[in-house]
């Protein structure tokens, strides 16, 4: 496969699915132009009904609930996993209507929040260097 | 600011653990300037790989109606994140060069606090079409050249007058293997989505 910086290195995902993204959703897609899709870094975590129905829950919807044990992005979903982005996105619409798992949309105001962009830059500058210098020592 | 309350329907209790407010910057550029390895630099996890589609224009110089045709491109992305603390969360998606004009990625700049366009000075043309799409979307940036081998080609002023880029965008030179260069890299970002929210 192609990587994101366009070399052809080993394939992070193993073998192709043999099963398509659309079989799994039952051939919905994640934008069916009702909206916007979620976004990539929508968090995700696994509700205690989620947790509790678990054993009863089938392959994806299964793995989903799984990993979701600690909260974590779609994107990050999707890349443990190894499902294309879009079918983790219509399985957590999914999971989400059933209860089992609890998705909390990021504001989309939080970017040009200025109180947001300032603890951004506060905790990227005590970020230590490669030497263990942090950015405000200097 | 918190992330808006669970969509959950029914009177089931999320877990016990709430999730931070995540925020997101995009990496972008050429073919091999470096962007996964800016991301890896700075992450608090090995950058993990998924696929995402991307929505491609395809313009068509012989194509008198201007309607641009769409396809949708499945891409693989690399991304990253780093915690700030319990309640937020910085995330680093690298979106894949193209060097087709006109391309758009939507779905991945889509709310992004703002974006880093790293280049190589040996290829500056790969990063025209990231530039434009900051520009068009709105969306604070600033150039990062790559200094490969602690070199770089062309001084900032050159890079500046070949990419066009306008005087409020900054140029600076990085390297994408240094934790801390990378760190300042977007701290420089972030000064600048700052210093817009109090215009």
């Amino acid at each position: 496969m192609v990587m994101a910086d366009g070399a052809t290195g080993p394939d992070p995902v193993g073998p192709a699915p043999a099963v398509r993204p659309f079989l799994v959703t039952a051939g919905r897609v994640a934008d069916d132009g009702s909206g916007r899709a979620l976004p990539l870094e929508t968090q995700v975590v696994a509700t205690a009904e989620g947790l509790a129905v678990l054993a009863g829950l089938s392959f994806e919807r299964y793995d989903i609930v799984d990993a979701c044990r600690l909260p974590q992005s779609l994107a990050e979903l999707a890349a443990r996993l190894r499902l294309h982005l879009n079918v983790v996105r219509v399985l957590a619409e999914d999971l989400r209507e059933a209860g089992q798992l609890a998705v909390y949309v990021p504001d989309a105001g939080a970017s040009r929040d200025a109180s947001v962009l300032r603890r951004l830059i506060d905790g990227l500058k005590a970020v230590p260097d490669s030497r263990g210098v942090p950015s405000d020592t200097d | 600011m918190t992330p808006t309350e669970p969509l959950v329907r029914g009177s089931a209790a999320p877990a016990a653990v709430r999730p931070p407010l995540p925020v997101k910057m995009v990496v972008a550029g050429g073919f091999g300037v470096g962007k996964t390895t800016a991301v890896g630099s700075i992450s608090e996890i090995e950058p993990l790989t998924t696929e995402a589609s991307i929505t491609e224009v395809a313009a068509g110089v012989d194509d008198l109606t201007h309607t641009p045709r769409k396809t949708t491109t499945t891409v693989a992305m690399d991304f990253g994140c780093l915690t700030i603390d319990p309640t937020l969360k910085l995330y680093l998606f690298g979106t894949p060069g193209q060097e087709r004009f006109g391309f758009m990625w939507d779905d991945i700049v889509e709310g992004a606090v703002g974006g880093l366009v790293i280049v190589d000075t040996r290829r500056l043309d790969d990063c025209y079409a990231a530039v434009d799409h900051f520009e068009h979307r709105d969306i604070p940036f600033a150039v990062a050249v790559n200094a490969f081998d602690g070199r770089v080609e062309h001084t900032l002023d050159e890079v500046r007058w070949a990419l066009d880029v306008p005087d409020g965008v900054p140029v600076v030179v990085f390297d994408a293997r240094d934790r801390g260069s990378v760190r300042d890299a977007l701290l420089v970002v972030l000064e600048l989505a700052l210093a817009r929210t109090e215009l």
